[in-house]
């Protein structure tokens, strides 16, 4: 005990918690309402949970994505009122886990201090969160030191990595969307924490907290900017020199490229990424950003959709200089946890069909990387990277079959992919609607992917058999698309 | 309180038993097998893992001979036989072992050792009911237990290994399956290869005097027959309707025909395959065996016949029926791009400046333990699930980059690991021995690796000029004694590709 606190930095003066944090941090009830991608035409579960929010300029709250999803209402507390008051969610950014919600109730915060936003705080120093851990109904607040900034994976989405600053400070449950404090300012959105490490959470630091104000302030997100590339690192000198490179050049090598992104028609497989945004990088692909050294990825992160991002390239032994327009990729969408939406789905003759994605796999539980079937995981996750086209089209799947004697003879019926369908390749699930409800021949023949599987449904049967599983099995709607 | 349970039971079925069977004759026809084994071990492949010991059964049969399991004998050291329940312990030799048809036989060359062993009659054909005695010896002492006949069932001992008629028998033995033989009426009716809780799985007698009838054939071994074909069936009128089949549904619905099959080059996907030998199957995939009633119709190919038979068949072809000939082949595990098991033969490997390569299959990725389907990569379980028997002429193997021996030479690539080779230096590699040769013909100034698309990375370029020094420092540095291990005998040649397979996409 006595060692540890021998270890705690001294050169930061003890914080004295300003009052006006606090009346500033305000306590969320989310009562959302999440459909079920395994009963897609279902209105979903009830559910509500806690977080904090913090009141920033323009009479807004700012917290995390992941305390106002899927919300049905919204209730806020305010330091020291006992009274609900109904909040509306202005604009949610999945991919940075961080959200505005603004009271209904006009007013309602105009004697609420705004906080100020300040930088990143140094390693080793001080921070203090605040925040309603438990969903308890008084303010908690903890010290912690910076202990690490770098960049992490963002568990809400489950698909994008940004800067994420680490902190001993404790960060539970309900703590998430709470400010972290420095000096009066804030240094951070409390977000999450990481259960393989005792004592440790993480905070959403400014430069995304601003780069997120910066692309709401239209009043949409449109969300971070993906050169949409995946490199190799450079360490051994051999691939270097095979690239051309000159003695003390370092880079990075393009390995594969998504279509119709960012960096599609800019660069090529083979380049050598030597600098970016004027900054050399290095051969394991890091670059300098004060006294740290960050992967280079996160300088595309600085720039929003729209901006153009200086890259200097080695290709064929010629150096170039480019200026590369940034993009979004939406197609990647495919790989992240869904929210705020309903899953897509169509049902006929009592086979459920849906896209493939990750919501899709994970009907089988987070497991799902080794439970779900081989067909699927391979397709999601690993044919794209030799078959990047891929990504410009969506895999369908036959989720389950509603059970029903004109569909009860077919052999498959769950979880496999439909590559045809009536002789039609199916590259969505629109297609796959097209095909079935064009078709004028005597039967449907589905063709899946891989050992060859086939099924038939008798067309008139099936048509005459549609309705009544609808009814039958309470499907109101029949596709979402 | 379990535990004596059962050995009040099992006591009192031995006690039932007693009076009906002559124990002296069991005495003389059961011996244990002591197996010493050592497996490869699969991340090293340049050495063995520690020895392991195992007790077995095994039945004495006509000719000197003893008949065991053949998992039970893989990768063993040495086989030491146990007679009458005495410790005494002679050497064993084996005669023959078919991994596919998992039968092994053995003998004892010391001059006397079966004067005063029996051999056990072989029953004519497997009992359908009724009760029949697993014997064993336990701490010197015969122990036989009731088991009672359930089912017959086709299927195979492992996945990729022959599919034949095996009995299913509820068993009052405890923690069998470790080659047990079973008797009726004091004749052998077929030994054990697995068992889960009370039910046992039983290679049946008319397996074991196939496999001993083609030991003894004087033309040499004949390998069992597998069809190894990927089915579905057929009991949906619309689809049957829709591939032209009038009248009721039948026969089984071709789906894939891998290459070496017996199918190859005599079915094709799409086909309904209506009869096969003279049998005609049904909708659900069984046949009208003559002795044991409905049997999946895979059985036809065992019974009677051998690898290199030719049978007729009848399909359903475009709505028409044709008839068509198979030309029978082995089991399958030779013919999978990524075999399931190796059948105890030295892994393959080869190292190159610190790079370890060697061949995907299911030795390796067993090395993932218990839940290893779970656990080993997803990357390589996915490929392994979809791909497993998608072997072509253009295609035999899958090699692996297993891992990287750090080293200054191969600096930045010390971490990467189990990444699918697709070209070295410009030449495809489809084997160890292609690894090796296409190291030999560097690309310029550098070795180039190229990985088959994965997550990870696209190529690994290494300096040609210095890796001959570099490999022999790492070989020195890690201790391995052994540079390469190429295949011990070639891949069989599997004839031509099959005509019309349908592509799976993605299939790498």
């Amino acid at each position: 005990m006595f060692a540890s606190l021998l270890l705690c930095p001294v050169t930061i003066a003890p914080l004295v918690a300003a009052p006006a944090i606090e009346k500033s941090v305000v306590r969320i009830v989310n009562h959302a309402q999440r459909p079920s991608w395994y009963t897609p035409w279902g209105t979903g579960a009830m559910q509500w949970t806690t977080g904090s929010g913090f009141v920033i300029e323009g009479g807004l709250i700012m917290t995390n994505a992941h305390v106002v999803s899927d919300s049905r209402f919204l209730a806020l507390f305010l330091y020291g009122d006992p009274n609900p008051h109904e909040g509306r969610v202005v604009v949610e950014g999945h991919d940075c886990d961080l959200a505005l919600i603004r009271p209904v109730e006009p007013k309602l915060l105009d004697a609420v201090p705004a906080l100020p936003i300040g930088g990143l705080p140094p390693l080793r120093s001080m921070v203090e969160t605040y925040g309603y851990p438990s969903g308890g109904d008084q303010i908690s607040s903890t010290q912690g030191v910076v202990s690490r900034i770098d960049r992490q994976l963002y568990a809400h989405s489950a698909a994008d990595g940004h800067l994420a600053v680490q902190t001993d400070a404790a960060i539970n449950p309900g703590n998430s969307g709470g400010p972290v404090v420095q000096e009066g300012k804030i240094v951070g959105v409390a977000f999450q924490n990481n259960k393989a490490m005792e004592s440790v959470g993480f905070f959403i630091p400014t430069e995304v907290i601003r780069h997120f104000l910066a692309d709401a302030k239209d009043g949409t997100y449109d969300g971070y900017p993906d050169l949409a590339v995946r490199t190799a690192t450079l360490e051994n000198p051999a691939a270097r020199r095979l690239a051309g490179m000159q003695e003390g050049e370092s880079g990075v090598r393009v390995d594969w490229i998504a279509p119709d992104s960012s960096a599609d028609g800019w660069l090529r497989t083979g380049d050598i990424l030597l600098r970016i945004e004027g900054q050399p990088i290095a051969n394991d692909g890091s670059v300098a950003s004060g006294e740290l050294r960050l992967p280079f990825g996160l300088l595309v992160d600085r720039r929003q959709i729209g901006e153009t991002l200086p890259v200097r390239i080695l290709r064929e032994g010629i150096r170039k200089d480019l200026g590369i327009p940034l993009k979004g990729y939406p197609e990647n969408l495919r790989y992240s946890n869904q929210y705020d939406r309903r899953p897509r789905y169509y049902v006929y003759a009592g086979l459920v069909f849906v896209p493939l994605d990750r919501e899709m796999v994970k009907t089988f539980g987070d497991d799902w990387m080794s439970d779900a079937n081989s067909e699927l995981v391979y397709e999601l996750l690993f044919r794209p990277q030799g078959e990047p086209g891929l990504l410009k089209k969506e895999r369908v799947v036959l989720l389950r079959r509603l059970d029903s004697p004109v569909n009860a003879n077919i052999s498959f019926f769950k979880n496999i992919l439909v590559d045809k369908v009536n002789g039609r390749t199916i590259d969505s699930l629109e297609d796959l609607v097209r095909a079935i409800e064009e078709n004028r021949g005597p039967c449907h023949v589905f063709e899946f992917g891989y050992f060859g599987r086939v099924a038939v449904l008798d067309h008139a049967a099936a048509d005459k058999a549609n309705a009544q599983i609808l009814k039958d099995y309470g499907v109101a709607r029949d596709r979402n698309l | 309180m379990r535990t004596l349970t059962c050995l009040a039971l099992s006591a009192l079925a031995t006690t039932a038993l007693a009076g009906t069977t002559p124990r002296v004759s069991y005495e003389s026809q059961v011996v244990v097998l002591v197996v010493t084994t050592q497996d490869y071990d699969e991340w090293r492949p340049w050495e063995k893992k520690t020895p392991d010991s195992r007790t077995v059964q095994a039945v004495v049969l006509d000719g000197s001979l003893i008949a065991t399991t053949a998992d039970l004998v893989e990768n063993a050291t040495v086989i030491f036989v146990e007679k009458h329940g005495r410790p005494l312990r002679e050497p064993a030799r084996i005669v023959h072992v078919d991994a596919d048809a998992n039968l092994a036989l053995l003998t004892v060359d010391k001059p006397g050792f079966f004067a005063d062993l029996k051999p056990a009659a072989l029953a004519p054909s497997m009992p359908t009911e009724g009760q029949v005695s697993t014997v064993r010896w336990r701490s010197g002492q015969l122990e036989i237990s009731a088991s009672r006949i359930s089912r017959i069932e086709v299927g195979t001992s492992y996945l990729g290994a022959l599919e034949h008629a095996s009995l299913i028998v509820e068993t009052d033995l405890s923690g069998g399956g470790w080659s047990e033989p079973l008797f009726a009426d004091g004749r052998l009716i077929g030994l054990t290869y697995a068992q889960d809780e009370k039910s046992a799985t039983v290679t049946p007698v008319d397996i074991l005097r196939a496999f001993l009838e083609s030991v003894r054939a004087p033309g040499g071994y004949r390998d069992f027959a597998n069809l190894d074909l990927s089915w579905e069936i057929n009991r949906d009128p619309a689809l049957t309707r829709y591939l032209g089949l009038e009248g009721e549904p039948r026969g089984i619905l071709v789906t894939q025909v891998p290459w070496g099959s017996s199918a190859c080059g005599a079915l094709l996907p799409r086909d309904i395959l209506l009869g096969l030998d003279g049998h005609a199957i049904d909708a659900a995939g069984n046949y009208e065996h003559r002795r044991y009633g409905q049997l999946k119709f895979t059985q036809i190919v065992v019974d009677g016949h051998h690898a290199g038979d030719v049978i007729p068949g009848e399909v359903l072809r475009d709505g028409k029926k044709v008839p068509v000939k198979l030309t029978l082949q082995p089991a399958r595990s030779a013919h999978d791009l990524m075999p399931v098991r190796s059948g105890g033969a030295a892994p393959p490997y080869v190292i190159e400046g610190g790079l370890v390569f060697r061949e995907l299959d299911g030795e390796f990725l067993r090395t993932w333990g218990k839940d290893w389907e779970k656990k080993a990569p997803p990357f390589l379980m996915t490929r392994y699930d979809l791909f497993r028997t998608t072997q072509t002429p253009a295609r035999r193997r899958v090699i692996l980059l297993a891992y990287v021996l750090p080293s200054a030479y191969n600096l930045g690539y010390g971490n990467l690991e189990t990444l699918p080779v697709a070209r070295i230096n410009g030449r495809d590699v489809d084997s160890i021995a292609d690894v090796d040769e296409a190291f030999q013909h560097p690309e310029g100034d550098f070795h180039r690796i190229v990985f088959e698309p994965n997550p990870v990375r696209a190529e690994l370029v290494l300096e040609a000029a210095t890796l001959e020094k570099a490999t022999r420092d790492i070989l020195d540095e890690y201790q391995i004694p052994e540079r390469r291990r190429l295949r011990e005998t070639p891949l069989p040649d599997l004839g031509d590709a099959c005509p019309d397979r349908p592509v799976s996409p993605g299939a790498p």
